[in-house]
């Protein structure tokens, strides 16, 4: 039997930041994951993550992957892959199928840091090729490099629905529609207006009835859902498509720690079956922790954290660091851990509707419903500034634990304050100087700079873009307006790309005045680039 | 299906591409993807058959943990066509309930 300090179960996002953390100070550690890749769905994750700077806030997953792995590779982490752990019996040993053999490993403690898997919802043709998971259609288009479908429905309007949707345009299929049965929008504001403000359709209160098709999906029947989540007869609406992308939540994968024994609760806002902790993630069992998403659906961000804590702990009680050092380790992980977990979309408000910001700002209605902010409400927020010239206008209007734009912008224009859910701000002493970072930098695509004064008429309106081909000036084509609608002709005046903005450009746009504050998205005129 | 040119994605590291048999059919897939996506890119979307009503299966989870996809690879039943890398030479047959076989 192999013997090791710590072992850890899943090389995700918590395990990898875990077994760092305990070979910084010094333990042995082995990480095991059943996957052929370590990185746990980070690396499916192309977008740019929210926080601040301590929680790698503005930085693609897929980098923060990339750079954990590194790091386990500078620590000498042994990482094994194609292992898949069959159970946590007595005293902490561990039995590991590796290429068909059951192998035994023991060690003094162990954090269980398996994540979770996709929920589903059965309809009639479900189980049609062509009905997958979200995170599966990930899968296929940012790991193998695959689209899964050429025209697609998603069923789920949460973060995952959105990104994904959004993931899904980048790699160039059509995406007919977003639905949800639920009668709000379920991810960030921010999320739903950078894929509808494309033209893609977001329907609340919709659910999916059929997929339709004889080997494989060739439409999808959704139908509006009354109030006890039934389908309304006579609502129902054929799209074709030949893909239908579920994303309903995640479920906890706590078999493992289920099996050894540890105490479990039902824990509906944690997303299912959990283990009961202790502050640092110690579960009933001494010295078996569990940390990420096993322990209740949530960020990425947030997993890391908790895996770092676990890890902490055990360096505590194993002698590798003192009780002053832990303290010390423990207060700032609690507290980076209650900034992200904070805002309108923490963990603990799961369900909750909220009508007004921690400011007091009305939540736009059109927002939750419809998936984009209508210009009316919009104004009532504090980022807009009428001043000639160039400026910016910031449409983050939901608290969300978030504040690059505050850190990135050269001038000092943009205020969030210590509290990083508190919607930012504009110093209006401050002047912008138009280098437009702000744009690239927001993980919400949620930046505009617009200038009112370009030409005679016409101004300008520059905007975060990531598809390809990259427009190049000159260019011309339709302004399209929040929801998708065409609302102008526009000209490509600039493409602006730069390190720091990591791929995001900053498309400027030239339009009339009197659009400057609806265009948001620039459509390339047919048989143009 | 493949994407070629990509808003953020560099380069998927792909392997070469290799010949593999589907169907008895010599056809090419990059080494080191997995089975499936090779497939996809084919446009195949059937990998199997269920036994008692003979449905269509296809990718479902692409992780490895649905079973949706397995297929008969060099001679085996049940392969994990998502999560197993395509190697040169392969078979992949589509299966028929539990094995091979050429239709319904």
């Amino acid at each position: 039997m192999k013997r090791y300090e710590l072992i850890v179960i899943g090389a995700g996002p918590s395990g990898l930041s875990a077994a760092i953390e305990a070979a910084e100070a010094g333990m042995q550690v082995v990480v095991f994951d059943e996957n052929g890749r370590p990185g746990g769905q980070l690396f499916k994750q192309i977008h740019k993550f929210f926080g601040s700077k301590e929680h790698q806030a503005k930085v693609r997953g897929v980098r923060i992957g990339e750079n954990l792995l590194a790091k386990a590779k500078d620590l000498g982490i042994h990482v094994i892959l194609d292992a898949t752990v069959l159970g946590i019996y007595k005293n902490k040993e561990v039995s590991v199928l590796i290429e068909d053999e059951v192998q035994n490993y023991k060690a003094d403690a162990v954090i269980i840091a398996t994540g979770a898997a996709e929920n589903m919802i059965p309809f009639k043709g479900w189980d049609l090729p062509g009905v997958m998971g979200a995170g599966a259609a990930q899968t296929m288009m940012n790991i193998q490099g695959i689209r899964p479908g050429g025209k697609i429905l998603m069923v789920g309007s949460g973060n995952v629905g959105l990104v994904v949707s959004f993931q899904l345009l980048q790699a160039g299929c059509e995406v007919a529609a977003i639905i949800d049965a639920a009668p709000r929008v379920g991810g960030y504001g921010v999320h739903a207006s950078k894929v509808t403000r494309t033209g893609i359709p977001l329907y609340t209160s919709y659910t999916v009835i059929e997929a339709k098709g004889v080997d494989s999906v060739e439409s999808a029947v959704i139908a509006r859902v009354d109030e006890c989540f039934q389908p309304i007869p006579g609502t129902e609406i054929e799209l074709g498509v030949d893909t239908i992308c579920i994303a309903v939540g995640l479920s906890p994968m706590s078999q493992l720690a289920d099996n050894a024994g540890c105490q479990m609760e039902f824990a509906p806002g944690k997303g299912g079956n959990v283990p009961v902790l202790s502050e640092t993630g110690e579960t009933s069992i001494a010295n078996v922790y569990c940390a990420g998403d096993v322990a209740g659906i949530e960020e990425a961000s947030s997993a890391m954290i908790q895996g770092k804590i676990a890890a902490a702990a055990i360096a505590r009680d194993l002698g590798y660091i003192d009780d002053i050092e832990f303290a010390e380790k423990k207060t700032a992980y609690a507290e980076s851990l209650s900034k992200i977990r904070a805002g309108m979309f923490a963990p603990g408000n799961k369900g909750k509707v909220f009508e007004k910001t921690d400011e007091g700002f009305t939540i736009s209605d059109s927002l939750l419903t419809k998936g984009y902010l209508s210009e009316s409400e919009l104004s009532a927020f504090p980022a807009l500034d009428a001043s000639g010239g160039t400026h910016i206008v910031i449409e983050c209007t939901q608290n969300i634990p978030c504040d690059p734009c505050q850190d990135v912008c050269p001038a000092g224009c943009i205020i969030v304050g210590n509290t990083i859910t508190q919607i930012p701000k504009l110093d209006k002493d401050k002047k912008c100087s138009g280098c437009g970072l702000c744009v690239g930098v927001c993980s919400g695509q949620a930046i505009f700079l617009v200038n009112d004064q370009y030409e005679d008429g016409y101004g300008t309106v520059g905007l975060p873009y990531e598809f390809l081909p990259l427009p190049a000036k000159g260019d011309v084509g339709k302004a399209l307006d929040r929801s998708g609608a065409p609302v102008c002709d526009a000209t490509v005046v600039e493409v602006r790309t730069n390190k720091a903005m990591d791929k995001t450009a900053m498309l400027v746009m030239k339009v009339p005045v009197d659009q400057l504050s609806s265009a948001r998205f620039f459509k390339a005129a047919e048989g143009g680039n | 299906m493949r994407i070629v040119a990509h808003p953020i994605i560099e380069d998927y590291q792909k392997g070469p591409l290799v010949q593999f048999l589907y169907n008895g059919e010599t056809v090419e897939g990059h080494a080191g993807e997995s089975i499936a996506a090779a497939l996809r890119a084919m446009g195949v979307r059937i990998h199997r058959y269920t036994t008692k009503q003979h449905k269509p299966r296809g990718v479902f989870c692409a992780i490895g943990r649905c079973t949706d996809c397995v297929m008969v690879v060099n001679g085996v039943s049940n392969v994990r066509t998502c999560i197993t890398p395509l190697e040169a030479g392969m078979t992949v047959q589509t299966q028929f309930g539990l094995k091979a076989g050429d239709g319904k």
